[in-house]
């Protein structure tokens, strides 16, 4: 409730300071706002994502509107300029693409990492069969259960000389 | 039944002179197609022999007969220090004797070369009166007699049959070979103490001692005076019931007629009371002109009226016992008649026995269910009190506890009852005997050497059971390993040279170390070999093998044996298991690799290290705990890899999404600072 209303206090604040600017974020920043809105993950990667680059469309009108006359006409402006609204909306947009394509890459790319591994893993308890026996895979086995392997090799037998 | 000696001859057909000659210790020839059987032992076959460095030496060779324990300690003793009155053992080796085509001992002696003296006298060759006899007999037997006594041992092989003129001239006399058989195994029954010629087998006589010598010379020396046996008809249970019954001395010499001034010593010398008997110093004070009461002969006690059992009218329980071990079912019957108990008390006076007898019966009913309660048990142990001075009664055999060993050998060569004798330690037969055996043996010692039997009788493991116990208790006899048999081995130093000459017949995967070598080994060599005669026994294949050759390795190292060719291949090719006990693979080939390299150095202790090297164990132990752990941390990363497959994608995807943002926000970032900094610069 009170981040609510300091919220709205900076807000009214913020439009009697800089209506143009919030006007142009409002609207320009619409579909980073639809995605933190249905984005319910914990982490708000697509939040992130897509805000990031709607962020990117956004920019190169907000320092236009700082930098020139930054008054509700020139916001006005801008934000009926269909080209200016392509590259806001075009930016959030690569940002959804981004989203949807790059996770099901990144899978792949860890898959084939694990794939590897894997051979890398079995290359190895190959080698170690080979060299001590299957009698390892029992042994190992008996270890996972908390049980020592038995120290083979038989009982000790005197020396001879 | 009471046995007369045992002949060679009797049990195998004679093998077909094939002659050849050997030469023992590269100087003595013996000359196999030049047999002299007038210096035959029972059991050893003699033959001419010749010193290849001195060939005036007259000698002559016994081949002893192969299987038959000998008194090897006698054989060291004899020929260390000869003596006067006994022939001069020159030599003896274990060689291979080409007519019966395996190894055996054979015993170089000086050659008596006047022959046997009963022959000389009964071809008249050699005339002896009464007179002569004191000086011209009995005084070099004596003087034979005593030097034996100072090896430490008795004859146990004095009869008319092997007492030689030493020369052509017929006038030195001495006895002759005693350490070809086990003692008293050579005597007819009639030149044995009564007690000792009660055993049932002649193996089962017992060491004995100078007493039983004495006996026997006095036995001999009514041969010897008469010129003929006056008893040579009566054999066996006749002769033994006859001497029973009415004393040795009358039995023997009946209505012979004895030289008046040898009743005196032959009363002495065949007294049936060991402690009664004339012993060295009675005999030469004898000898010396010191006259002496003469004996009263003494018959056992007799009863007034027969008892009437196995056939045969018995005055005297002593011969009951006696009959009564062959007949055990009827004993057993007579055991518990009243008829036979009122005898005992009326007509034998042994009312004392009687009762004895009746409580053995009762504890023996009580008893019904284990051995105590047998017939053979209970009659083992009447027969113990009804002749306390006679020998082991059991299940038909009678033995004496100091003839144990050669009884037990010569059974287990005949396939006789070797179990009634394993069942005298096992139940403790020999007990009843120990305490009345304080005049023959040591009885504490024996009991503890009997209780010592008993657990290796018990114990299952290599070098103990009944091959230890027969090892143990026949010093003299040659190792019965199928493998070494025909070799002859009595010695300890010469078993590895015999493995190795059998390896090269060895069967298949045959090892070389079977129960009769190790009990062998166990027995005849003072060293501390236990720990690897438990390892021999283990069950596990790959100790066996390494507690096999760490024990025969042990015997090389230790004898300093000459390279072993043939044995170290044997080994080493029976070694899988034991190579196999390795986990490292490359190990494995390594000794692979090795052995054969080791087999052509002939050494067994060599072939030891590289199989059982204590650091190459321990480096194989450690690494192979290293490979275990691992191959666990591989299989449980496989695992964790492969395991959770949704989860995986999930992650991936997730890993994805915040990939995706990051990328999102640092492009963003960038490119509003470039954007930034290109509209203010």
């Amino acid at each position: 409730m009170r981040a609510l209303v300091w919220a709205l206090l900076i807000l009214v604040l913020l439009l009697i300071v800089a209506l143009p600017t919030v006007l142009l974020l409002g609207f320009g920043m619409l579909p980073a706002i639809v995605a933190l809105i249905i984005d319910r993950t914990e982490e708000r990667s697509a939040t992130f994502c897509v805000g990031g680059l709607n962020f990117c469309g956004v920019f190169p009108y907000l320092m236009e509107l700082w930098f020139e006359d930054h008054d509700l006409g020139q916001a006005m402006h801008i934000l009926t300029d269909v080209f200016a609204l392509a590259v806001m909306y075009g930016g959030a947009c690569m940002g959804w693409m981004l989203y949807l394509s790059l996770p099901p890459v990144i899978a792949s790319f860890i898959q084939v990492m694990s794939e590897r591994r894997l051979q890398q893993l079995r290359k190895t308890q190959k080698q170690i069969l080979d060299e001590w026996g299957d009698e390892v895979i029992h042994d190992a086995d008996l270890s996972d259960d908390g049980i020592t392997p038995p120290q083979e090799a038989g009982q000790k037998v005197p020396a001879a000389a | 039944m009471a046995e007369e000696p045992f002949d060679a001859d009797e049990i195998d057909e004679p093998a077909p002179p094939r002659g050849g000659s050997v030469v023992l210790r590269e100087r003595f020839l013996i000359n196999g197609d030049k047999p002299l059987p007038g210096l035959n032992s029972p059991n050893a076959k003699a033959y001419m022999a010749e010193d290849r460095h001195d060939l005036s030496r007259n000698l002559f060779a016994l081949v002893c007969t192969p299987g038959i324990p000998l008194r090897t300690r006698e054989i060291k003793k004899l020929q260390a220090t000869p003596g006067p009155g006994v022939l001069e053992l020159v030599d003896w080796e274990t060689v291979f004797w080409p007519a019966i085509g395996q190894h055996t001992m054979i015993i170089v002696y000086e050659r008596p070369m006047g022959g046997r003296v009963i022959d000389q006298i009964r071809n008249g060759q050699a005339r002896i009166t009464e007179y002569d006899i004191p000086r011209k007999i009995i005084q070099p037997i004596v003087d034979g007699l005593r030097h034996v006594r100072t090896l430490n041992t008795a004859h146990r092989a004095l009869r008319p049959e092997n007492i030689f003129f030493l020369d052509e001239d017929l006038q030195e006399l001495v006895i002759g070979d005693f350490v070809t058989a086990p003692e008293g195994f050579d005597q007819p029954l009639m030149y044995e103490p009564l007690e000792r010629a009660l055993a049932s087998s002649p193996a089962g006589r017992g060491t004995g001692s100078a007493t039983d010598d004495m006996y026997a010379l006095g036995a001999s020396l009514v041969v010897l005076t008469l010129g003929t046996n006056p008893i040579e008809r009566m054999k066996g249970e006749d002769l033994l019931f006859r001497r029973t019954n009415l004393g040795s001395y009358a039995a023997v010499c009946g209505n012979a007629r004895i030289p008046l001034s040898l009743l005196e010593p032959l009363r002495g010398l065949m007294s049936d009371s060991p402690s009664e008997r004339w012993g060295l110093d009675e005999i030469t004070k004898w000898l010396n002109g010191l006259k002496q009461t003469p004996q009263q002969k003494k018959p056992a006690r007799k009863g007034d009226t027969p008892l009437r059992f196995g056939g045969r009218e018995h005055t005297n329980v002593r011969t009951l016992a006696h009959a009564f071990n062959r007949q055990i079912p009827e004993a057993v019957r007579a055991l518990k008649d009243e008829t036979f108990h009122a005898w005992l008390k009326r007509s034998a006076g042994e009312g004392d026995l009687s009762e004895s007898l009746k409580g053995f019966v009762d504890t023996a009913n009580f008893h019904k269910d284990d051995y105590q309660g047998t017939d053979e048990y209970l009659i083992a142990r009447c027969c113990a009190i009804m002749d306390p001075h006679g020998p082991i009664r059991y299940k038909g055999i009678s033995v004496y506890l100091d003839g144990f060993g050669p009884m037990l050998a010569m059974e287990i060569i005949r396939n006789g009852n070797v179990q009634a004798l394993t069942e005298i330690i096992n139940r403790e037969i020999y007990q009843f005997w120990v305490s009345d055996r304080a005049t023959f043996l040591d009885t504490l010692e024996t009991a503890q050497q009997f209780a010592q039997l008993k657990a290796w009788l018990a114990s299952k493991e290599a070098g103990q059971g009944l091959e230890r116990c027969l090892y143990e208790l026949n010093p003299g006899l040659a190792c019965h390993s199928p493998h070494i048999l025909e070799d002859g081995i009595i010695f300890v130093e010469d078993l590895l040279p015999a493995l190795d000459r059998a390896a090269g017949h060895a069967e298949g995967h045959s090892k070389p170390i079977d129960r009769h070598i190790a009990a062998f080994i166990a027995a005849r060599f003072n060293e501390d070999i236990q720990p690897h005669l438990r390892a021999l026994s283990a069950t596990k294949e790959s100790t066996s093998v390494i507690g096999m050759l760490s024990l025969l390795a042990f015997l090389q190292w230790k004898l300093r044996v000459e390279p072993l060719y043939g044995l170290t291949s044997w080994i080493g090719g029976l070694l899988g298991p034991a190579i196999n006990a390795y986990h490292s693979r490359t190990t494995r080939r390594d000794l692979e690799k090795e052995i054969p390299k080791l087999v052509r150095r002939g050494s067994l202790p060599d072939m030891f290290d590289l199989i059982d090297n204590a650091e190459k164990r321990q480096e194989d132990q450690d690494g192979y705990a290293d490979a275990v752990e691992e191959y666990t941390v591989c299989a449980n990363e496989i695992r964790e890899i492969e395991g959770n497959g949704n989860e995986m994608t999930e992650n991936a995807e997730k890993t994805g999404q915040k990939t995706a943002a990051t990328l999102s926000i640092i492009t963003t970032m960038i490119a509003v600072t470039i954007m930034f900094f290109s509209e203010i610069l």
